[in-house]
């Protein structure tokens, strides 16, 4: 009873932000389509300024994968005025270097032939460049030098930092690409001047360069990184139909394929006012701010059509999938389910089922760290995207757990919640977090920003004011209800991470593999393990049988591999026995 | 006033449809002037009778209050073989539990109050720190106070902590950034210097819960300690609650002694360590100053526009928008508080460009220290430090928050008007300052570079650049093993 007393008091406190800590925001439309958003907030003496287009990777297709975050890149490039000395010769380069890469491109598509045909077996390395191709990259070459005597280098960048403008950057989801700085409060002039000259008329000079930028980019992120690689083949087994199924970087055969007549054409497509909404935050007068704002992006005309939206909707899955990967990573385990939408009722349901599952006092680290201790750490979070979601779960394995084990033990939390009343003051707590994260989240003009941007750009920014509400009103009832809709076996993808062989230290290895040669032993861990994550005696004792079948060779190397699966089988089977 | 005046004229003409008035070049808006004062220490420095000083920043906008007590002591007062001490007494200072309440009940308690109550304990410093809505502030208070004097680092959850760094150490090798930190900082420091000494398996192994509460009783007690405070509070009455605080500790500890500061850095030239990634990093490494260095504005001026300025500096221009060679290059002159800190550049590139991307680095240090950077360069990174500077108070958390950090560095006792003088320190910097500082301390010949990658592939270089991994530095590449993660022995 008391506790229960308790829970309400906290409750009716708890309440007052989540109704009275709106983010007072100004909504505004200009003639041509742009959507204005206007936040006033006088703390500091700045103006978080910010745009978001509502394109990202999930606007692309095949053989153009990575193109709007490549685009973000080039809008950092400049205009005419910005950015070269003498704009007619600047242009003319362009177009003189656009010609020579038409060749080089046939040059490409030779190379991809002889690919296919496999007279070469990497197209990537600098020796397998066509001696028509080194030509060409010579003749490209000459412009660009000639080009760089224009130059003003980074000039777009100069002109802010030199006004005292900070965290000038850019970012490129599935979903959106959104542009943001910081300016002194007496410089809103120069935002507006800067923002509308780079959508007025940008030009992407040193595009080619810029590639080569992403492409070091896929290699620090993806590519060179522990679970990169796994990552993005995972999420794109995940998604069937979407094209979330490619990762926003893009392909690596796609990245050095685009080519500036089509960034041009997704420029003219996706960076039409009426695709963009213009967002400040700050120390200004939102007449004043609205007045300059119109004269300066009022310039920049309306498209001729609105640019399509994405229609592919995820089909229905049939059945789980699995995935199976060895990386220089500690053993664990990644489970992904098909969820909903931002914005969708059921949204913030899963938002509270994140939370009942996160952190120190969540489901799953008491669950599985604490309680079984089979894992050393556990966590869940609610990915709810533009036009699909998902939900994940994952658990690094504690030594000498299996990550079947662990697997299991996340299910089983899962099921408690679909089937078991959950206590009120359990509930309340994670309650109790969001409303004082509605709080938190007012503490910085530059982070007030942000939040816009990203929910505005994954389709409604009144969501910021209108998701506190909707998830205090969670009910035990539904978080029954959608726990059992959408953690099921079908609409989940499972991977497995086992460390490969050799990384990892010392400790990291399994005594008894320490005799066998080095050649053999990623075969005797694979052993080792898929011994290790069978549940099924009867399967084991089969294995067992057709082992003891084959003749042991004379090969003493042999030998002793046999005499150690032999070894695992018969102890994996005894365990599995004695239960 | 006259920004406001042009644009209602702009927008008058706009509407006529003639845009003559928006100009060509940026250049050509004025704008009003902007005066900002930094905030002065001594409106919200107080000296606590019960021993420390607190900076106390009223801010009643959100009902959130924080309060940080740094305290004196690090990884530097560790005994050698116990690596690992003062990370496992500041985690477990607060998730061990506490007198009244075990660690469940703790964390189930600050979880459900949606109160954050952290603690830990870094190379020079430590701190415990409390963030909640200001309603539940005295038994927030309560809970702090019994962290500070009275935690029980709890068995179970010290098992628990040093299986889960057990497990973190294994990784130490899989990103080839976590071994680029590791050998950059051996490197640069020395293997003798105790910053660069990191926990084993077998110095986890060795430690006890009766290490943590030793470790805890010696330093942990107010003659140690420095305050902020800053949120939704009445100033006076906090005041009256601090001295509650940290009134009648309950026993005595012993003045933490100065941090030793004899690094020493290896032997110019190029270290490689083989890892099978296709992107290598590239560290290139020089002895650097303390913060409090006569020159250490003008460094900062010069390090801005070598590397530190982001898109505006020569780095990224050369690496990254010329040449298409990396997504980042750039570099750092830190200014140690108690030791000099390394000059640090640094790119990631592809392993066939490396030793070219390198080249172009040690290039760019080259020019820096023998030609005068330009008017133009100068005033972006004087005018961006200076109209940024607001940035730097721009909560009343980060009021606290540096001025406390000021006082334990000393650096309040030593150069009291240290913020108010800040940015005509940085006016006054000439190209001459820049130049003389840069021949000063940037010596690319004695450099030590360390790579990180594929080794086979980076000593192929690259075709369309005539340079070689050998040629660059001192002209010696010396092979660093991997070390295995839990024991730091080498790899063979």
């Amino acid at each position: 009873m008391k506790r229960f007393l308790m829970s309400v008091v906290v409750a009716a406190t708890a309440a007052v932000p989540v109704f009275g800590q709106k983010i007072p925001v100004v909504e505004k439309e200009l003639p041509n389509g742009f959507k204005l958003l206007l936040v006033e907030r006088h703390e500091e003496p700045r103006i978080a300024g910010g745009w978001v287009a509502h394109v990202g990777s999930a606007n692309e297709r095949p053989g153009i994968t990575g193109i709007a975050h490549l685009f973000e890149h080039m809008m950092f490039k400049g205009t005419p005025t910005l950015g070269t000395t003498d704009p007619k010769r600047d242009l003319e380069i362009i177009n003189e270097q656009e010609k020579i890469r038409e060749l080089i491109r046939q040059e490409e598509s030779k190379m991809r032939t002889a690919l296919r045909r496999g007279e070469v077996t990497d197209i990537t390395s600098p020796e397998a460049r066509t001696d028509r191709y080194r030509e060409l990259e010579q003749e490209f070459k000459r412009l660009l030098d000639e080009q760089r005597k224009l130059l003003v280098k980074n000039e777009f960048d100069r002109i802010y930092t030199t006004a005292g403008a900070t965290k000038m950057n850019a970012f490129t989801t599935e979903d959106m690409t959104g542009y943001f700085i910081e300016v002194p409060s007496n410089k809103l002039e120069l935002w507006c001047w800067m923002e509308s000259e780079r959508l007025l008329r940008p030009v992407f000079r040193e595009f080619y360069a810029e590639r080569d930028v992403v492409f070091e980019e896929r290699r620090m992120r993806t590519e060179s990184t522990p679970t990169g690689k796994f990552a993005e083949q995972f999420n794109a087994l995940f998604w069937d139909a979407h094209p979330y199924n490619w990762p926003v970087i893009g392909w690596p055969s796609d990245i050095p394929a685009i080519s500036k007549k089509q960034a041009d054409e997704f420029y003219g497509l996706y960076y039409q006012p009426q695709n963009i909404t213009l967002i400040l935050v700050g120390d200004f007068k939102p007449d004043q701010a609205e007045k300059l704002v119109g004269e300066y992006f009022g310039r920049i005309p309306k498209g001729n059509q609105p640019p399509p939206e994405v229609t592919t909707l995820e089909i229905q899955s049939s059945a789980e999938k699995r995935y199976n990967a060895e990386a220089e990573v500690n053993p664990q385990v990644d489970i992904l389910w098909r969820t909903v939408a931002f914005g969708h009722k059921d949204s913030y349901v899963l938002e509270v089922v994140e939370q009942l599952l996160n952190g120190r006092t969540g489901r799953l680290y008491k669950g599985l760290v604490l309680g079984r201790q089979v894992a050393t750490d556990a966590g869940a979070a609610s990915r709810p995207m533009k036009w699909a979601g998902m939900f994940n779960a994952s658990a690094e394995a504690k030594d000498g757990k299996s990550l079947d084990e662990v697997e299991q033990a996340v299910y089983a939390e899962i099921e408690k919640l679909a089937t078991e009343p959950i206590p009120a003051d359990e509930l309340q707590k994670v309650k109790n977090n969001f409303a004082a994260a509605e709080y938190r989240r007012l503490t910085t003009t530059f982070g007030m920003l942000y939040q816009i941007i990203f929910s505005e750009g994954m389709g409604d920014w009144r969501e910021i004011n209108e998701s506190g509400p909707r998830i205090q009103a969670v009910t035990q009832e539904d978080i029954q209800r959608v726990t059992k809709k959408y953690f099921t076996k079908e609409n989940r993808a499972v991977a497995h991470f086992t460390r490969k062989a050799g990384t990892g230290g010392a400790a990291g290895e399994d005594a008894d593999l320490a005799g066998l040669a080095a050649d053999q032993k990623p075969m005797a861990r694979q052993f080792t393990k898929r011994i290790a994550e069978t549940t099924d005696a009867a399967q084991l004792k089969a294995m067992l049988a057709g082992i003891q079948g084959q003749p042991a060779g004379t090969d003493p190397k042999r030998q002793q591999l046999q005499k150690i699966i032999v070894r695992k089988l018969e102890s994996r089977i005894a365990e599995l026995e004695k239960k | 006033m006259k920004a406001l005046a042009l644009s209602l004229l702009t927008l008058a003409t706009a509407a006529s449809g003639v845009l003559a008035e928006i100009p060509d070049r940026p250049e050509k808006l004025s704008f009003s002037a902007l005066s900002y004062d930094p905030p002065k220490p001594a409106d919200y420095r107080v000296q606590l009778k019960a021993g420390p000083v607190a900076y106390i920043a009223t801010d009643r906008a959100l009902p959130l209050v924080t309060i940080s007590v740094m305290v004196r002591c690090g990884a530097y007062l560790e005994p050698e073989g116990k690596e690992g001490l003062a990370d496992f007494t500041g985690h477990l200072l607060v998730r061990g539990g506490i007198a009244s309440k075990s660690a469940e009940e703790l964390e189930e308690r600050l979880a459900f109050l949606a109160a954050g109550l952290s603690s830990g304990i870094g190379d020079d410093s430590g701190s415990v720190s409390l963030n909640l809505l200001s309603k539940d502030l005295p038994e927030g208070l309560a809970l702090l106070r019994e962290a500070l004097t009275a935690p029980r680092f709890q068995k179970d959850k010290f098992d628990l902590h040093r299986e889960q760094s057990i497990q973190g150490m294994k990784q130490r090798n899989d990103d080839s950034g976590s071994i680029q930190a590791m050998e950059a900082e051996r490197l640069a420091y020395g293997t003798n210097f105790w910053a660069s000494r990191i926990s084993t398996e077998k110095s986890l192994k060795s430690l006890s819960v009766d290490d943590l509460k030793a470790y805890h009783q010696k330093w942990f007690h107010p003659a140690n300690f420095v305050v902020s405070a800053s949120g939704d509070f009445d100033r006076d009455e906090l005041i009256a609650k601090l001295e509650t605080l940290f009134a009648n500790w309950p026993f005595t500890g012993e003045k933490a002694p100065p941090v030793p500061a004899n690094p020493t850095m290896a032997a110019g030239g190029v270290y490689l360590v083989d890892k099978d990634v296709n992107q290598g990093r590239v560290s290139v490494m020089l002895p650097g100053v303390k913060r409090d260095d006569p020159d250490f504005p003008a460094i900062t001026v010069m390090n801005d526009i070598l590397g530190g300025g982001g898109f505006t500096s020569r780095l990224m221009n050369r690496v990254r928008s010329d040449e298409g060679l990396a997504y980042g290059a750039g570099s750092s002159f830190p200014g140690g508080v108690h030791y000099a800190r390394a000059f640090q550049a640094g790119l990631s590139t592809k392993s066939r460009t490396v030793a070219y991307a390198t080249r172009i680095v040690l290039d760019e240090m080259n020019r820096i220290a023998n030609t005068p950077v330009t008017d133009e360069e100068i005033n972006t990174a004087k005018r961006s430090f200076v109209d940024s500077f607001p940035g730097t108070f721009n909560t009343k958390a980060k009021i606290a928050g540096q001025f406390a950090t000021d006082e334990f560095t000393g650096r309040f006792a030593k150069d009291p008007e240290y913020w108010s003088k800040w940015r005509s320190r940085i006016e006054t910097v000439s190209k001459d300052d820049v130049l003389r500082v840069a021949k000063q301390h940037l010596h690319p010949d004695k450099a030590v570079i360390l790579v990180v990658g594929q080794k086979e592939e980076i000593l192929k270089g690259h075709p369309d650049h005539p340079v070689k991994l050998e040629q660059l530095a001192s002209g010696k590449v010396t092979q660093l093993p991997l070390r295995d993660p839990l024991t730091q022995e080498p790899v063979k």
